[in-house]
């Protein structure tokens, strides 16, 4: 053998033997642990659980045999939603009426809807528009359903949902629906990105404080779903916001329900909902935990070239803003 | 068996040395050298948004939250850079200290405006009375370390609406005019916002104030794409610890915990913190980190962020993946404090 040929042979298994051995050192690393969440026969609150994703959520713990409370504002469309998980499942879903902008509100229709196992706090309004020209009004309710609501949510159950865990020994979950503009703001979403990366914020942190609990925090962060909110907010989207988001068809919501579902049984602290958003979550893994070793290779191997992808978008975006700019431009001089 | 080495084997030896060390060379420039150089020209054309230079000199800098701590030591440092200095902030006493010291240290005679962010309408008579702001540095901020089960909803409401939904309102009033200046003068202009080690990564005790200084990245990168145009340029600001009133105050209502696991350095000098946050305003950078662990940090977390400069770009997609592996050490570290602390807490 000449040393040309045992020099590329060490190069190889050189090659294979770094990856090989960051996978075992991350099996080792990676924290939390992994863990398995039950959902059949534990109480499962999905709030905005009267529409779109939320109810879908619902109908997709019911029939996995969860006991299901949803909380919205509206009466009326949470009878229907009942109706709906009745008909679909079976299951007598339980109805809670209250305004998350509300804490006590909030307090009181869980205190009668008893120990919550797995909080799913998806309620959420998003209003895309520039900030110049946005409300404050409008700014202040994104954030307080979005945010505050959140807090108020976790707030109340947080007692309860600590001492059932330990009683049982059943790990729980509270897992909060993000979106794509939890992971990047783009032109017309300052508030709604504002409150959905505060999510974030305030699921790194609370993780930290309710591990030994045995309570695991989740992310969800689903691309365009076909939900009448979505409908609603592509209606009043700037144009530039449409030519930047490029908005597909969107995915359905029991779909998008299915897989975030899993994830939380997972106790996974990302969960994107396609190969776009398993995308995003690598590149915007920053500091937060990763309890899959896997995906915590494809973080640290991924993240390179993921990084450079992300700045071909923006040059892609920033570019789009430039054109649009200069037609506009370009289109008051003529009219002069 | 002895192996003869004819001259013809001799001459085929060399030229096998002579063609290895080719392939090698090659192998080299093709997987190693050329590749990086490849890289950095092609990021030295996609890196948007464009560099740019703002100047300080003879511009209207604004300070909020700036009668101490890193504030003060902001308005300090950009009068001494030659700019007409304002300095917001609710306690009119406070501020007329602040005017003084910096005064005393600058010459200069800073403009104090007495608003509670929190008050939109308190924030626009301020704005109005000021004039036109080429730099704002919002830089209020509060912050109090506690468990969100014990911490009281008021005190997350205050962390939210003075970091949060303060800079909306500090934005919203700045804005109009800021663009009509911009335009007029044709000089960039800056919106510079003040974060923390806490707007990277959300740790034990931090619930609220990491959901507000989140929240500050989310919304920056998002105006980034809507006054682009108007030659505006977004900054955040990520100190680590810094020897400020502020700081002192948090460390005593520290949880345990917080205190195991943020592993409290000695802290920089809010002058210190002040000058490297200024010039990265200069520089229009979208990150600003102000020592070396802040480096790291906003390499680990660029995310989806915007990058003016090729050579951090060039930094970011050659040191993520390592930064992730280190973060991972860290979340290591960190969980197993925990379960540490609470291993010998249920002994007791």
């Amino acid at each position: 053998m000449d040393i040309f040929s045992m020099g590329s042979h060490l190069l190889f298994l050189l090659f294979l033997a770094i990856p090989l051995s960051v996978l075992l050192l991350l099996a080792f690393l990676v924290r939390p642990r992994p863990v398995r969440i039950p959902l059949k026969g534990r109480h499962v609150l999905v709030t905005g659980g009267s529409s779109g994703i939320g109810l879908a959520l619902a109908r997709a713990a019911a029939d996995e045999g969860a006991r299901i409370s949803i909380l919205a504002r509206d009466a009326g469309r949470l009878a229907s939603a009942v109706g709906a998980i009745r008909v679909a499942t079976g299951v007598e879903a339980v109805a809670l009426s209250a305004d998350v902008r509300d804490p006590a509100a909030v307090a009181d229709a869980l205190s009668g809807a008893g120990p919550v196992d797995i909080l799913i706090c998806n309620q959420g309004v998003y209003v895309p528009q520039e900030l110049e020209a946005q409300d404050l009004e409008v700014i202040k309710f994104t954030v307080d359903v979005n945010l505050m609501g959140t807090f108020h949510l976790i707030k109340a159950i947080l007692p309860a949902m600590k001492r059932r865990a330990r009683e049982t020994g059943v790990p729980a979950s509270i897992a909060i629906m993000s979106s794509q503009a939890g992971q990047v703001g783009v032109y017309g979403y300052t508030a709604y990105s504002a409150s959905k990366f505060a999510l974030r914020g305030l699921a790194e942190a609370l993780q930290h404080e309710v591990i030994a609990d045995n309570i695991h925090l989740s992310l969800i962060f689903p691309s365009d779903t076909q939900t009448p909110g979505f409908a609603e907010e592509k209606k009043r989207r700037p144009e530039l916001t449409n030519l930047i988001a490029e908005s597909s068809v969107g995915m359905k919501p029991e779909d998008v329900a299915k897989i975030a579902l899993n994830g939380i049984k997972n106790g996974d602290f990302f969960v994107p909902c396609n190969f776009e958003g398993a995308v995003l979550a690598i590149a915007t893994s920053g500091l937060s935990p990763q309890r899959s070793y896997l995906m915590a290779f494809l973080e640290v191997f991924g993240a390179g070239l993921v990084r450079f992808i992300v700045l071909c978008f923006q040059w892609n975006w920033f570019n789009t803003i430039e054109k649009w700019h200069a037609k506009k431009n370009s289109k008051l001089h003529k009219s002069n």
